[in-house]
């Protein structure tokens, strides 16, 4: 299969903690987005320092990786509204263009 | 072109949902009372320095974050606080004043500390903290605001109360459409403001765009005026935005609509008004406190000059400021004294194999049984989070909806059914039909009562016995609650069950939560013929804060079922194999024992008893009649605090006493709860055997020999110490603040369905704990002081811990929660400072 059988579509990563995670997803479905996925108990050396991962007792404190693949004309809607959020958090997003087999499934 | 207006509108609807999830970070986590969770009402400000946050929280809320500084005065004059405790806390927060030079005063040197002293105990009190961010109509017209606010619990109480006499038609559809099609209706509204509201935007949003627009609030300044609103009814709000994220049906977003459109159209259509007036503010100035000191040392002839270099030396401690010194040594004359006990305790180590080992819930409560079931006989006692290592989802005999049966903090996913016994078929049968009609008998009798005519043919049909059972139940509580309970009993009958544990649990789930659990409490030898987990909850009557006395760990429940379920894993055989296979072996008589504390009687119940090997009956029984002994003599020495208690009762006297308040319907103060905790220790009951602790300690169980990775402390501080300061802040704040941050008195208290309560007939949901839970009417129970961590581990793996943690560097950092610490016994305690570990005493004397 080569690319040009694919459809072009954005994807947003966000890296927040699980206290910050409902308003990313709220903000994922109430601007559009078919659906996203989430990876929680993510660990890794940032700018604030090494964050544990997967607490065995607490969902919460851990960073969750939130990820969310939409149409370009979608995107710009959603960043407007993560950018302020991510200002006031440790907080970050990663935005590429990725490509998609069923674009159905995400519009 | 009709593309970009619709990405414009997208682009700010987006940013608006933003601004409102940043706006309402300074609410508290709010959950329905019915699983009532202790929260620390400022826990969106942890992220500051405690100070800081009250300061920020005296003017969302306008509420104190501290007592006042008469109250701080009368504690120093009762002795709770000393000159030394204000010295010590002033050496460690402004050394550098304490070190100055002695200005002449009265034609002698004045030491900086007797002059700082002297500004504490009798300078002008600090003002009251007034609400600066207030919302327009609060600013211009208070009346509208009042009104936006009357309309904000009407609209919500309506939608949220789903099991009212009248469901609030369109409810299904959500909150915003159901309000958008009736608000036009409302006959309390003037015509004009009527006919405004026909023309509200289909969506939440851009209704509440629309108001912004109209009220003139820019982009840049919308975020302040959205967390105005926000925190003008806290509690409504705070319980919105829990719905919201639980699919409630309501959110922030149509709560917001409703009450920015409200004040936009009120405002408009509104008679001119005075703008509120804010009350006389005044702080005294530096010049005024140096004359203050002066006449409160004997030198009242003082001159110009040398007042001029008092009030500078003053001036560098700024009135605001001097809570923070009294909090500190209010909290240091506590701390001091509990380390020195703690140094000095030299408990004898046991050298024989327990008569049992009970293990505990971490519940400051459970302190006062271990202590007296060490009391009497040779029994070991350990404390670990209540809900035992295992997250579940409990469904009971009865198959309904399952209840989450574990710390807030963490999502249980495992579904643990109970079943009947096998055998007990046929009795599980009698117990579910008696419960059925029980419970039908209940619901008819209430779905009569708040019907709209129902009521007065239930008045004439079952007046007749209501009004003696009343009288019964208010008179005769005791005897009639032990009535209602042989009655019960008969009606629905205890049935033998199981707990489908292996259904639930993958055999690895298992083994990782018995590790996890064992060696989290530092179980990993020695183990007794019986190891008890003991669970707790608490039985009260007509207590819509009942949920406040079970179990935090369990999510505001009684932790039976968890405490049944962990039995059952550590019983398992294949489960003890892959202990085994770790190094980790249980004895093969060794036999875990489920068990219930009820913390308003005393009364320990064996649980799933069917399930002891015959050769274990001879000790079940012995612990069983000890478990007795040591809850009375408990509910003695709680009777001592208990307003209306007997004075020195026999222990049989003291545990009737406990039973028939507990049943008691007009009691409003059925026990404690967790008043008065103040620290919360981490290491090996030597560390506290032998002590007194006067139930205000958390204890949680931990051997640093057996966690060298550092895993099982982790976890401790993570979870049960982020739930104990949660716990510690709830009880601080609705004692130095009992209407904003606490829930007021209970005698006005009116439950909306299974929300909250109001205060009287309307105004906000109430946030935190009811004055009767930590005041006995006259003066506090509970003493409001933040949390100490005592910790027996190695500090640098503390260190490694707080390091990759950002939770507690918040907690630590930020002084929400002191840490106190040494590596082994006989060490000297540490006290973690942002210089690192110092000397407890150097550090604060």
């Amino acid at each position: 299969m080569s690319r040009a059988d694919l459809t072009k579509m954005t994807k947003i990563e966000v890296v927040v903690t699980g206290a910050d995670a409902p308003a990313v997803r709220e903000l994922f479905q109430a601007t559009g987005a078919a659906g996203f996925t989430s990876l929680s108990g993510v660990s890794g050396l940032g700018h604030d320092g090494y964050h544990q991962g997967r607490l065995l007792f607490n969902d919460q404190a851990a960073l969750e990786l939130l990820i969310t693949v939409l149409p370009e004309d979608r995107a710009d809607a959603v960043i407007a509204g993560l950018r302020p959020l991510l200002d006031e958090s440790s907080g970050v997003m990663f935005l590429s263009d990725t490509y998609v087999s069923r674009p159905e499934y995400f519009r | 072109m009709s593309l970009t207006v619709d990405t414009t509108r997208a682009a700010e609807r987006a940013r608006l949902r933003s601004d409102i999830a940043i706006a309402a970070r300074v609410l508290a986590p709010y959950w329905p009372i019915d699983t009532f969770i202790a929260v620390n009402p400022l826990s969106g400000l942890e992220d500051r320095p405690f100070g800081e946050a009250i300061e920020i929280g005296g003017r969302l809320f306008g509420a104190r974050g501290t007592l006042t500084e008469p109250a701080f005065r009368r504690e120093h004059a009762a002795g709770r606080i000393t000159d030394a405790d204000l010295l010590a806390a002033l050496r460690r927060r402004v050394p550098r004043l304490l070190a100055a030079s002695a200005p002449v005063l009265g034609g002698r040197p004045a030491q900086p500390g007797e002059l700082l002293l002297a500004d504490l105990l009798h300078g002008e009190p600090a003002p009251a903290p007034r609400r600066l961010a207030r919302t327009r109509s609060e600013r211009e017209a208070p009346r509208v605001a009042d009104r936006v606010d009357a309309q904000t619990t009407k609209w919500c109480a309506a939608f949220l109360d789903d099991a009212g006499a009248w469901p609030m038609p369109g409810r299904e559809a959500g909150f915003y459409p159901a309000w958008r099609a009736l608000a036009a209706r409302d006959r309390s509204l003037p015509g004009a403001v009527r006919e405004r509201l026909r023309e509200l935007a289909e969506r939440a949003d851009d209704a509440l765009l629309d108001a912004l627009e109209a009220l003139g609030v820019a982009v840049e300044a919308q975020r302040g005026t959205l967390q105005a609103h926000l925190t003008r009814l806290p509690g409504w709000a705070a319980h919105v935005r829990w719905s919201g994220e639980h699919g409630g049906g309501i959110d922030l977003v149509g709560y917001l609509a409703l009450r920015l459109t409200y004040e936009t159209l009120l405002l408009e259509h509104a008679p001119a008004q005075e703008p509120a007036l804010d009350p006389a503010r005044r702080t005294a100035t530096p010049g005024e406190r140096a004359e203050r000191a002066a006449a409160a040392l004997g030198a009242g002839e003082a001159t110009g000059s040398e007042l001029a270099r008092v009030a500078a030396l003053l001036a560098e401690l700024p009135v605001a400021e001097r809570a923070l010194i009294w909090q500190d040594s209010y909290e240091g004359h506590y701390r001091d004294e509990l380390l020195t006990r703690l140094a000095g305790n030299e408990p004898a180590a046991a050298t024989t194999r327990p008569a049992a080992q009970l293990v505990c819930c971490i519940d400051v409560r459970s302190e006062g049984l271990r202590r007296h079931m060490e009391a009497t006989g040779p029994y070991e006692t350990l404390g670990f989070a209540g809900f035992f290592a295992v997250a579940i989802r409990f469904q009971d005999l009865s198959g309904g909806a399952p209840s989450a049966l574990c710390p807030v903090l963490l999502e249980a996913r495992n579904v643990v059914a109970e079943r009947p016994a096998s055998g007990a078929e046929a009795l599980a049968e009698r117990r579910l039909a008696g419960a059925r009609a029980l419970a039908g008998a209940h619901d008819g009798f209430h779905a009569a009562k708040d019907d709209l005519v129902a009521p007065f043919a239930l008045a004439e049909a079952s007046g007749w016995v209501a009004g003696p059972l009343a009288a019964g139940r208010t008179l005769l509580a005791g005897r009639f609650g032990a009535l209602r309970g042989r009655l019960a009993r008969r009606a629905v009958p205890p049935a033998p069950t199981s707990l489908a544990v292996h259904e639930s649990f993958s055999l690895e789930e298992r083994l990782l939560f018995a590790r996890a659990a064992l060696t989290m409490m530092g179980l990993t030898g020695g183990f007794g013929r019986l190891v008890v987990l003991c669970g707790h909850g608490s039985t009260t009557e007509n207590n819509p804060y009942a949920a406040s006395l079970d179990c935090g760990a369990c999510g505001g429940n009684r932790g039976a079922p968890n405490a049944r379920v962990a039995a059952a894993i550590l019983n398992g055989t294949d489960v003890r194999d892959g202990l085994a296979r770790d190094g980790m072996v249980i004895p093969d008589d060794t036999w875990f024992v489920a068990a219930e504390h009820d913390t308003a009687t005393d009364q320990v119940e064996l649980l799933d008893a069917q399930l002891v090997p015959p050769g274990h009956h001879a000790e079940l029984a012995q612990l069983a009649a000890d478990l007795q002994h040591a809850g009375e003599a408990l509910s003695a020495e709680r009777c001592a605090s208990l307003p209306g208690a007997p004075a020195q009762p026999t222990a049989r006297a003291a545990a009737r006493h406990a039973r028939a308040r507990s049943t008691d319907w007009a009691q409003v103060y059925p026990e404690w709860g967790l008043a008065g905790n103040a620290a919360f220790i981490v290491g090996p009951r030597t560390l506290t055997r032998g002590l007194d602790l006067g139930r205000r300690t958390f204890l949680h169980s931990y051997e640093a020999g057996v966690d060298a990775d550092g895993t099982a402390l982790e976890t401790i501080l993570t979870a049960p110490l982020v739930v104990a300061q949660w716990i510690s802040c709830q009880y601080l704040f609705s004692s130095v603040d009992p209407e904003v941050f606490g829930a007021g008195t209970k005698t006005i208290h009116n439950v909306v369905a299974s929300v909250g309560v109001i205060a009287g007939h309307d105004g906000d949901l109430q946030l935190g704990l009811p004055w009767q839970s930590v005041s006995d009417g006259e003066r506090l129970v509970h003493e409001p002081l933040r949390l100490l961590a005592v910790v027996q581990a190695p500090l640098a793996r503390i260190d490694a811990i707080v390091a990759r943690n950002t939770v507690l560097q918040h907690l630590f950092d930020n002084e929400w929660v002191a840490l106190a610490a040494r590596e082994n016994h006989g060490d000297p305690w540490r006290r973690r400072t942002p210089d690192g570990w110092r000397p407890w005493l150097e550090a604060t004397r």
